[in-house]
């Protein structure tokens, strides 16, 4: 260990590598005035991560958060537009404050002197507005001093080093959660350069005759939007979709199904997540009677091939595996870490276990996360990675 | 949410612990033990009970709490009657309302706040489940070591004769060993004193309590009482399991009187024999029930000068003059009672309320009769001086 992040070499004189390490943790953690947390993505992901620590008193200057775009929720808001999503599908506690409580149910009712968004949480039939969780997204983003922490570099590398990691030439960090988000848009083979091809979260209007593939939430969605059009619509679907308000089961959202999960061995847990992973779309009338009608009128029908529609939308949601991801691919090849399938290994704190002791940590939250937590690409889930990854950088600061 | 066993466990405790303060105000300010003793049951219900929502439920949405929440306080309102937990309804539910409001407050809002990870933990505290835990047994452990502080002393009589009168001006219990007897009675004139087991020979009253509450005369046996076998003034009593045998002249077997007002007395699975008045309750209030009264020379069991309460199912044998008297403008429930060979009062030729009547309801008094088995008796049921009787069917 002798090469110190950048928080620890303002400090002063380089201390001798053999010095006692819980003095220069000391040292590093009395200065406030660089980083020694890097959250390397901007999205969701890294802001859920970027409130929590804040919430768990670090600064910002304590904090370098390398993404794209400044607005954290500049991907969800543009794929929300795409496919006209007016709610969200997670709940009152899918917002990016590090506390559960309050919910964006409680903000609601208040904002609204409203009990209705309360009884409607109680009754899990409390669904957030799109605009509602971007507007609390902009609030916390004023409030938490993102700006402060944000640099606008996209990382290519990140390289395991004594006492932490480097990021591209921007440094050592002694702990880094990567949330990259997912990594880029999956189109079903043999229609990737079909020129009728559009996929869900581009923007897009609305042929007389739309194909639809794919059968998960964002289907469902362009299904109604594109009726709603006047079109007429074809599902292309090889199953028939499963019908459950969470894209994974609720009890997985706490230690008692996450337990479950995470002692579950390497063969069971690959197809859990695969079970995960399959399509799905909440139940209820809102979403059945459109469909009902439109069957019934001879504008909507299933098919297990786009054949001859004008349009073809494909809501097949995004690419997977850390072999789709730049970063995490070179991750994994430069320092051999441990993969199963598509999923890179991590431990149930969502950290990845041959680079994380005592001295650094690397973690990772959203999509790339689903190994430690199967939800990992909700809010919830995102927060879940959030939180291992600050009791280690507390742990870390009080030694 | 879905809580593991231990988060539901560590959140119950940690709940509990504000209502188990309030208790504890409670408990001093009414003075009363029922707010800590509530307090502890509904705790017990709930932990009993969180090993079956464990097993039952996988996930708990919010609205779940309401109908678990009415099943608890159904539980606990049994548990409580089992447990002979003396509490006024209206206060024993406001306080499991509160509590339960308490509850879900800390659970929605609380323990989240407090806790970063209080969600994704199941519910679980880490230390301040600990905190909370040791909290809560503390506070149970305190209110139990002051309870057993205030436990009244415990003497024991020894088996053999003791030489009495036994003047109990302190609260505290005697216990008398099989075979204990005292020569000369016993005199208790403090509240909250209870007399177990132990056997009086002789004496003006075998026993007297005077100007006393909350008296229990349990198992007690008196035998060649001058007067009054029980002889009890401007107290409460409550009397069980007792053997009285009286013999002739102006004697009573257990006297009640001038307890107006102080609250309810109990005569309650007694044996009395002899003397002029079995059993009579005297300007006082009390439950007359489950007794064995025979060969009284006045009255077997009686109550006058204003007194209130239920004659219910004694058995009133060979007296004489009248079985069960509600007299003077007393007020009297006299249900499902045996009394059979009741004669007249050969002493008082011409009197007709000694005529041998079963019941007697004399001078003003109002006597409700029901289910009541009159055999072999002189006379049924006799009205007198203004009095009444009414009967259900009535």
């Amino acid at each position: 260990m002798t090469s110190p992040a950048p928080g620890r070499r303002a400090q002063g004189p380089a201390e001798p590598a053999s010095a006692d390490t819980s003095a220069r943790r000391r040292a590093a953690g009395n200065g406030r005035d660089t980083p020694t947390c890097a959250i390397v993505g901007g999205g969701l992901g890294g802001f859920v991560t970027y409130t929590t620590l804040r919430h768990g008193g670090l600064e910002p200057a304590e904090i370098a958060v390398f993404g794209t775009d400044p607005d954290p929720a500049a991907t969800f808001r543009a794929q929300a537009a795409a496919i006209r999503q007016r709610h969200m599908r997670s709940e009152s506690d899918g917002h990016v404050q590090a506390r559960t409580f309050p919910g964006l149910a409680v903000r609601s009712a208040c904002r609204s002197r409203s009990i209705r968004p309360l009884l409607d949480s109680v009754r899990d039939r409390y669904r957030p507005t799109v605009d509602e969780f971007l507007a609390h997204v902009a609030e916390a983003r004023r409030t938490s001093g993102w700006d402060a922490s944000f640099r606008q570099e996209r990382i290519e590398q990140v390289s395991a080093v004594d006492g932490g990691f480097s990021l591209d030439d921007h440094g050592v960090f002694a702990h880094v959660l990567l949330a990259p988000g997912h990594p880029g848009l999956a189109f079903p083979p043999g229609l990737e350069d079909d020129p009728r091809v559009v996929h869900a979260y581009e923007p897009h209007d609305y042929a007389d005759e739309v194909a639809v593939v794919g059968a998960g939430m964002a289907a469902a969605t362009e299904w109604l939007n594109a009726l709603a059009a006047g079109s007429r619509v074809v599902s292309i679907r090889r199953r028939e979709p499963a019908r459950r308000p969470l894209n994974v089961e609720r009890r997985y959202f706490t230690k008692r199904g996450l337990a479950e999960f995470q002692r579950s061995g390497r063969e069971e847990r690959v197809a859990l997540l695969r079970a995960f992973t399959a399509p799905s779309y909440p139940p209820g009338p809102e979403w059945d009677e459109p469909i009902a009608d439109a069957v019934a009128a001879g504008r909507f029908r299933v098919e297990p091939e786009a054949n001859g529609a004008a349009q073809v939308i494909c809501a097949t949601g995004f690419r997977r595996g850390f072999q789709a991801d730049p970063l995490l691919g070179r991750l994994v090849r430069e320092h051999g870490v441990e993969t199963a399938e598509g999923w890179i290994v991590l431990a149930p704190d969502s950290t990845v276990p041959a680079l994380t002791d005592e001295t650094r940590t690397l973690s990772l939250a959203g999509s790339c996360a689903q190994w430690g937590h199967p939800g990992a690409d909700t809010v919830v889930g995102m927060k879940y990675a959030a939180r291992g990854f600050l009791r280690r950088v507390r742990r870390w600061r009080t030694r | 949410m879905a809580y593991t066993l231990s988060g539901r466990v560590q959140s119950r405790l940690a709940a509990a612990l504000l209502p188990l303060l309030v208790a504890c105000v409670l408990a001093v300010t009414l003075p009363a033990w029922w707010p800590l003793e509530l307090a502890g049951l509904m705790l017990g219900v709930g932990l009993a009970l969180d090993l079956v929502y464990d097993r039952a439920l996988d996930y708990q949405p919010g609205w779940l709490a309401l109908p678990l929440g009415l099943v608890e306080l159904g539980a606990v309102m049994l548990a409580a009657r089992e447990a002979e937990i003396h509490a006024p309804v209206g206060a024993a539910v406001a306080f499991y309302a509160g509590s339960w409001l308490v509850a879900q407050l800390l659970a929605h809002a609380g323990f989240p706040l407090l806790r970063l990870t209080y969600a994704d933990d199941g519910g679980e505290l880490g230390r301040l489940g600990l905190v909370a835990a040791a909290g809560t047994v503390a506070v149970f452990g305190a209110a139990g070591g002051y309870a057993w502080s205030q436990l009244p002393p415990v003497v024991h009589l020894s088996a053999g004769i003791h030489q009495g009168p036994i003047v109990i001006d302190k609260r505290q219990h005697l216990v008398g060993e099989r075979g204990a007897i005292v020569r000369g009675g016993i005199v208790v004139r403090a509240s909250h004193v209870v007399v177990r087991n132990v056997a009086t020979l002789g004496g003006e009253y075998g026993i007297e309590v005077d100007r006393a509450r909350h008296v229990v005369l349990d198992g007690v046996k008196v035998v060649g009482a001058r007067v009054d076998g029980i002889h009890v003034r401007q107290s409460t009593v409550s009397i069980r399991n007792c053997t009285v045998a009286v013999p002739g002249g102006q004697t009573q077997g257990i006297d009640i009187s001038f307890s107006a007002g102080m609250g309810m007395s109990m005569v309650e699975n007694c044996t009395v024999v002899g003397g002029q008045q079995g059993i009579v309750v005297d300007s006082a209030e009390a439950d007359i029930m489950g007794n064995r009264v025979s060969t009284t020379r006045y009255q077997a069991i009686a109550m006058t000068e204003m007194s209130m309460g239920m004659i219910e199912q004694n058995e009133v044998a060979g007296a004489v003059g009248s079985g069960i008297a509600c007299v003077d403008q007393s007020m009297c429930m006299i249900s499902d009672n045996h009394v059979s060979g009741t004669r007249a009062d050969p002493s008082s030729p011409g009197i007709e309320r000694q005529g041998g009547y079963g019941i007697v309801s004399d001078y003003k008094a109002e006597a409700e009769l029901e289910d009541n088995e009159l055999v072999g008796n002189a006379g049924r049921i006799g009205v007198f001086a203004g009095a009444e009787v009414t009967r259900p069917d009535d």
